[in-house]
């Protein structure tokens, strides 16, 4: 049978079965208007375009942006909604009861029973949230943020979780939030990286470089790790001394030049000449940004940076005056790491066996230097154009697991939120059962979240495409709701 | 009224009930809490408050009735006004489109048709614009029609549902109409103006299109040029001075084939392909995902694809292997079905859903690799949902699903000569171990010899006896240290020292009773020659049993040897108290052995004590001691030999059910499918019984077969692309309606035909390509074919490319002198660590076994390399196909500043120093030779001259190294 015979549509009866229905769909029966389709759809139009000379050259948004930068203060190993932002009245009334109906078996193992927010909860500034004494310092700036209680992600795993998170799949491979962000809207900034990412001094999550990488964009677009701890990587040649490099680049510039010359007109060529202007641009005002020392007293108490009792927390605030100074010098998007990998919940948020013991010591490293973050940018105006956002990859379960004191991983309702540029202060959106386990009301899984980021900076997120293995592929796949409630 | 026309009308009841098949309803149905008729029945009051409105609407419809509805006028500037966001070109939401007659008659997804000429209060169109459902209400957001719009609609349907024909403002395509399914052409060779520039055939299609756009090919590149350029292509290293020398030298008319064949007989070859291929299935040294733990086998695969190419293996059994390498002796090549990252058992979740939707995951990422890597389709897109572009169902991707339903993520032992001959050594070692073996039990005092015998021990006891004849031997169990009784074999040696006992010998075994677990604990173990718990016996009694062995003819016995556990594992469930008897045709049973007179049974006492030395006299001692010696050593060897090489390369197993999974949810499975090839070609459908690897064989050979028109096409754009930086198709892993239209379609079929009728030969086609004229063009700009075709596209000259970043880092340690040529076998380090989460930190200096080529790096998933990974490396988590070029700031610090770089310049340096003395212009001259396999200019020469006597000849290596002219292709 050929291709011609085969596409004559067979009767349809008048209400299909689902049977045949699943049978008929697609096939020979379905069609598109591929060429109208290519000439109209406003996906492939609306991709940035690229002068590999200026990769990362300033390009102009969709449409007027609210922010022109973001901070991402990413938590890893899954922070629990019910220590910290989503309060629980009945949870504390069902402590040490079973969950009627609840799963028998979470991601770890056997469930145990309910157990009552570990801290104890208190009204906050005008709007009288509720927010846990874990985090007193954040808790105060509860009136600028808008918070959002029913994220749900696809992944009960931390790694394919976080991919989720950073880069709208569970698997690996694909360009994260930053890189999406770098290739559409280029640069402020034309002597650092557009896209700085700030590990946390405890070490990397549990996806690692994911969280920053290009996927199948180009390298220009990944994010550039480093921290107030550790610089960026081949800043200088260890044992040339600066009059031998300059010789040496300046040797390499007229080869360069000549080469270029006998091949009049070669733009990679000249991109190439340009990034190793640039590369020595940054050579400078890397170490430069990096130099905390100039940071006055006042500043370093703000963020807890000279906490000599907990050298973590001020190593850890040292980086969030990093994530400042970044933003001030007009980086576009700062990545801010907070917890490392899977660790038996010793170094990041993954709290399953003693989870008030070790969210005691992880909220302090967390809690005074983000909120001093927050202040210091506000204070300094910059807040007006920079989006902030906090988040983790899910939440935890409202039982404790079976013999342990720690809750369980639990993708169906969870708490991030905004403050900054373009987001209405004092919101709380989307509502999670009495319990705390799954999102209710105005559910969101984390698409509608990226969707709403990329919104904020003039960027449709149906729009911003790339095209990989014949896919117009986008940061939040086929979904995505920007949650316009949160919107100033 | 209203009730009596629900009643009247049966067809509302098949549309109510098939509302009720949206998904949450259609889960309470599945799980049989309602009956069908009680869930009608449940929401019959919705239907009622249906018909009012549909009601309403019909009268107040035939109330403003005069003139026909106008399709054109009235009705499509309604659809426009509200449904085209979701339901024309651009979106087809459910599958339903309004924006072009024959699909909008055709209906979408769950509901079609959706529009019933002459009858709109049947029609759901009307149901869904009325809200006759409330969840069902279209639009979902913004503004609803209203009640005047939906009159108008309804009017539009009962009056016929006139939709002229021409009047769509878009014309639709048959998604099978597509150029890359039709049968592969035989195009004829073009005519050509410039009748002396094509050297091949291949040639006249390339300038029949530059002639039509009234283009020029660029100049021929020069010889040297061109020798470099070939070079990186076949091999990834660019020529030595003296293989370029020889190259210049050679004047002959066939210099340039003798390069070629040079080259492609290089192994080298297979390092730089590959790459190319490894980039495409995504191969990576560590299992990605949670937490990114190495996967120490998986090499095998990446030399099986090194070694496949260097021997020119044909493409279709290229593909075999890599599906069936099992059943050919290829087994490392299935390391291809499992190339992708994996959740191992431990990381994923305890709970069903999290285990079913892992296993999806694996299986879904080998249909996305086959799919891609030989078909260059995107089948992965139907996972969830009908292809949005190409003729793909979900119902095509599950049943392709099913050809690999059983493979696992797993090593996997491999055949190879070497290890084939190491366990044929292994054999030849058996024998003496059962001659010492003997020696030693003739050391051992004989049973109810009045000497006290060892205690039994879990592994090995041996029970001298006679030599007395008998055709029967029963072993009776009375007690044990715990539990049911486990003997993993009962072995009967007659006096020429053969086991008579085995079932190979033909002798039968019965007993008291057993406790069967399949593979482990079974009857037939007990003789069956092979140790180890899981190949023994268990009795189905606490401390009791007994076995019986009888032979074929009468034997002469003197030893019976026992265990429970010869592998040392298990110490439990040991017979502590036994009796042996044997019988023959003429006696009956005689107890000949038993464990009376054996020391007491220590728990405590080491399981490996089986032999004691105490009693036997000095000579005897030395003797037992020899010989323990020399089984260790012999046991050792053959251990080593047997443990052979693993790859991971899948395990296959029984096959998984398949079925449709709506929404791509495991959670919602539906009907079952079998392993069906694509509907889009004269599908192939295998009955549901068909064993494991008959259906990846079948599978290989659909791939493979001639009637596939997408194979050869595919591979040869590959090839193609490997060559030129891009393909004739761009889109190398679609070719699909999605994908890219080839530039030169009948250059394509061209090759794809060549490849085919070359024995599917890639080296014949590399061949072709780098000797002919397109390929020999230079870079050369010309003006007016840059305004034109500014991407080279038409192949106007020969495309300007930076070289990828294997290729500079192995040049790099080529040029220094430092290239270790070492191939194959486990890769080297570039971190501080093979697998896991974080704190990877480079090796800054290559030594040693870090000085091989890049391709035999131990690959770490999404670690990209901390020099060259800036280089647009793919990270091994999706498939490259091909290799983006990017140009950053970073890869400028890495080049320049980074200890490789300052290392292999100082290497280089001393290389030279060593090669040509100590006088600047001769260090100058040859380290241009080198690296750009060219002399210095004496501008260049005059340049470096200050440079290298002030900061040194690496200053001037460094400088290379970094330079335009070293980091791009000739």
């Amino acid at each position: 049978m050929n291709a011609r015979e085969r596409s004559i549509a067979p009767v349809r009866s008048h209400l299909m079965d689902r049977r045949a229905f699943l049978g008929n769909m697609g096939t020979a029966l379905s069609s598109i208007a591929l060429a109208d389709l290519l000439s109209n759809d406003r996906l492939l139009a609306a991709s940035p375009a690229i002068d590999p000379a200026r990769p990362f050259a300033a390009r102009t948004p969709h449409f007027t942006p609210k922010a022109k930068n973001v901070l991402v203060i990413f938590c890893a190993g899954a922070v629990s909604q019910l220590e910290t932002w989503d309060y629980k009245p009945e949870l504390i009334k069902h402590d040490g009861m079973p969950l009627k109906g609840g799963p028998a078996v979470t991601f770890q193992g056997p469930a145990g029973e309910l157990a009552r927010p570990q801290y104890g909860f208190r009204p906050r500034g005008q709007t009288g949230k509720m927010v846990s004494d874990m985090i007193p310092h954040l808790a105060e700036l509860t009136d600028d943020i808008a918070f959002v209680h029913s994220l749900t992600s696809k992944s009960n795993t931390h790694g394919p979780a976080e991919n989720f998170l950073s880069t709208g799949f569970v698997l690996d491979g694909f360009p994260s939030l930053g890189s999406w962000l770098t290739y559409a809207l280029g640069s402020e900034c034309d002597d650092l990286p557009a896209y700085v990412a700030i590990p946390d001094p405890r070490g990397v999550p549990q996806a690692g470089s994911n969280n920053w990488g290009p996927g199948f964009l180009p390298a220009a677009f990944q994010g550039t790790p480093f921290s107030a701890k550790e610089p960026v990587r081949h800043l200088s040649a260890p044992g040339i001394s600066a009059e031998a490099d300059r010789a040496a680049r300046e040797l390499l510039a007229r080869m360069n030049e000549r080469h270029l010359a006998e091949h009049e007109g070669e733009s990679r060529l000249a991109a190439r000449i340009a990034s190793y202007e640039l590369a020595a641009r940054m050579q400078l005002s890397v170490p430069e940004v990096s130099d905390l020392s100039s940071e006055p007293a006042h500043i370093l108490k703000l963020y807890g940076a000279d906490d000599a009792s907990n050298s973590t927390k001020a190593a850890f605030a040292r980086n969030c005056i990093l994530a400042r100074r970044l933003i001030e010098k007009g980086v576009r998007f700062v990545q801010l790491f907070n917890g490392a990998y899977a660790s038996g919940g010793e170094l990041n948020w993954d709290g399953h066996n003693k989870l008030k013991e070790q969210y005691d010591k992880h909220a302090a490293i967390l809690d005074q230097p983000v909120a001093g973050l927050i202040i210091d940018l506000k204070q300094r105006g910059l807040l007006k154009d920079t989006l902030v956002v906090w988040c983790t990859e899910f939440g935890r379960m409202p039982m404790f697991q079976k013999g342990s004191k720690g809750r369980d991983h639990n993708p169906d309702g969870f708490t991030s939120w905004f403050t900054g540029a373009g987001i209405k202060p004092g919101v709380s959106h989307g509502i999670t059962d009495e319990l705390g386990q799954k999102a209710v009301q105005d559910v969101h899984p984390l698409y509608d979240f990226n969707a709403t980021i990329l919104h904020l900076l003039g960027l449709d997120h149906e729009q911003l495409t790339f095209e990989h293995n014949g896919i117009q592929r986008r940061l939040t796949n086929v979904e995505g709701k920007v949650i316009r409630e949160v919107l100033a | 009224m209203l009730g009596q026309v629900a009643r009247k009308d049966s067809r509302w009841i098949f549309f109510t009930m098939s509302a009720i098949e949206n998904d949450r309803a259609r889960s309470y149905l599945s799980r049989g809490a309602l009956a069908p008729m009680q869930a009608f029945m449940h929401r019959y009051s919705t239907p009622c408050r249906m018909l009012l409105v549909i009601a309403a609407v019909a009268l107040l419809a035939e109330g403003v009735s005069a003139n026909p509805i106008d399709f054109v006028k009235d009705v499509r500037p309604i659809f426009e006004k509200h449904c085209y966001a979701c339901h024309s070109a651009s979106k087809q939401k459910s599958g339903f489109r309004l924006d072009v007659k024959s699909e909008a008659f055709k209906g979408g997804d769950a509901y079609a048709p959706s529009i019933i000429p002459g009858k709109a209060k049947e029609s759901p169109l009307v149901h869904f614009i009325a809200g006759t459902e409330s969840d069902l209400l279209m639009p979902p957001a913004g503004e609803k029609l209203t009640g005047e719009e939906i009159a108008i609609i309804s009017r539009w349907i009962d009056e016929g549902a006139s939709w002229p024909d021409g009047v769509d403002r878009i014309s639709i395509k048959d998604r099978r109409d597509h150029w890359s399914f039709k049968p592969i052409s035989k195009p004829i060779i073009p005519e050509v103006m410039q009748v002396e520039w094509p050297r091949h055939d291949l040639d006249r299609f390339i300038l029949a299109k530059l002639e039509k756009e009234g283009l020029r090919p660029a100049p021929e590149a020069e010889r040297a040029t061109w020798f470099r350029r070939v070079s990186f292509d076949l091999t990834g290293l660019p020529p030595t001075p003296e293989q370029m020398r020889e190259f210049l030298d050679d004047r002959r008319a066939e210099a340039y084939e003798v390069a070629v064949d040079r080259l492609l007989d290089s192994p080298h070859y297979g390092e730089r392909w590959a790459q190319h291929w490894l980039d495409v299935v995504r191969y990576a040294d560590t299992h990605g995902f949670e937490v990114n733990t190495e996967r120490p086998n998986a090499w095998p695969y990446r030399d099986y694809v090194i070694d496949a190419l260097n021997r020119d293996t044909p493409y279709d059994q290229f593909i075999r292997e890599q599906i069936i390498g099992d059943s050919l002796k290829q087994d490392a090549a299935t390391g291809f079905l499992v190339t992708a990252s994996v959740l191992l058992p431990g990381q994923i979740g305890a709970d069903e859903p999290s285990k079913r939707l892992a296993r999806q995951d694996s299986l879904d990422e080998i249909v996305v690799n086959i799919g891609q890597s030989f078909l260059g389709l995107s089948i992965g897109c139907a996972r969830c949902h009908d292809h949005k572009f190409d003729p793909i169902t979900q119902r095509d991707y599950y049943s392709m699903q099913a050809f690999v339903a059983g493979v696992e993520y797993a090593d996997r032992d491999v055949y190879s000569p070497e290890a084939e001959a190491l366990r044929r050594q292994a054999e030849l070692l058996k024998p003496r171990l059962a001659q010492i073996e003997q020696e030693l039990a003739l050391l051992e005092p004989k049973a109810k010899s009045g000497v006290e015998r060892m205690p039994v021990n879990p592994r090995q006891n041996n029970d001298r006896i006679g030599p007395l004849k008998a055709n029967k031997v029963r072993f009776t169990i009375n007690a044990t240290n715990n539990l049911e009784p486990c003997i993993d074999e009962l072995e009967v040696f007659n006096s020429r020292g053969e086991n008579v006992a085995l079932v190979s010998n033909g002798t039968k075994v019965r007993s008291s009773g057993d406790t069967t677990v399949a593979d482990r604990h079974e009857l037939r173990f007990v003789n069956d020659g092979q140790y180890g718990n899981s190949r023994s016996w268990m009795s189905n009694e606490q401390g009791r049993g007994w076995i019986e062995l009888e032979f074929p003819k009468e034997e002469e016995i003197t030893r019976i040897v026992w265990g429970r556990d010869r592998l040392a594992e298990y110490s439990d469930r040991l017979a502590i108290d036994y009796l042996i008897e044997l019988a023959s045709n003429s006696s009956d049973w005689t107890a000949v052995a038993d464990s009376s007179d054996r020391r007491k049974f220590d728990p405590n006492a080491s399981a490996s004590a089986e032999f004691s030395m105490a009693g036997l006299p000095p000579e005897e001692a030395r003797l037992a001691m020899d010989l323990f010696a020399e089984r260790k050593s012999i046991e050792e060897k053959v251990k080593k030999a047997s443990a052979g090489q693993l790859a991971f390369a899948g395990k296959f197993r029984q096959p998984d059910v398949i079925r449709v999974l709506s929404r791509g949810d495991p959670e919602q499975p539906k009907d079952e499918v079998r392993p069906t090839t694509l509907t889009l070609f004269n599908p192939k459908e295998l009955p549901s019984d068909v064993p494991e690897l008959d259906r990846r064989r079948a599978l290989a050979e659909w791939i493979v077969s001639e009637e596939n028109p997408l194979t050869a096409r595919v591979m040869a754009n590959r090839i193609w692309q490997g060559h030129f930086g891009t393909g004739l198709v761009e889109t190398a892993n679609d070719f699909g309606n999605n994908g890219s239209a080839p530039t030169h379609p009948e250059l394509l079929d061209w090759l794809a035909n060549e490849l085919v009728r070359g024995n599917w030969s890639l080296k014949a086609m590399h061949r072709t390509i780098v000797l002919s004229a397109t390929y020999r063009q230079s870079t050369q700009i010309d003006r007016e074919a840059f305004a034109k075709d500014s991407d080279d596209r038409l192949f106007w000259r020969y495309p300007l490319r930076r070289l990828d970043a294997e290729i500079i880092r192995d040049s790099m340690l080529m040029v220094a002198g430092e290239l270790n040529p070492k191939m194959g076998g486990a890769g080297f380090d570039l971190f501080n660590q093979r697998g896991g989460l974080s704190g990877f930190s480079p090796i800054e200096v290559p030594e040693g076994e870090g000085r091989r080529r890049m391709i035999y790096a131990h690959k770490v998933r999404r670690e990209r390399d901390a020099v060259f990974g800036a280089f647009d490396c793919p990270d091994g988590g999706q498939s490259a196909e091909r290799r983006r070029e990017s140009t950053t700031p970073i890869q400028a610090l890495n080049l320049l500043n980074s200890r490789f770089t300052l290392a292999e310049s100082a290497a280089f340096a001393a290389r030279v120093k060593g090669e040509v003395g100590h006088l600047p212009d001769d260090q100058i001259r040859r380290c241009y030779e080198i690296a750009l396999n060219r002399s210095p200019t004496a501008q260049e020469l005059e340049e470096s001259r200050p440079v290298i006597e002030k900061h040194g000849l690496e200053s001037l290596c460094r400088v290379l190294f970094n330079s335009n002219e070293f980091l791009f292709w000739p």
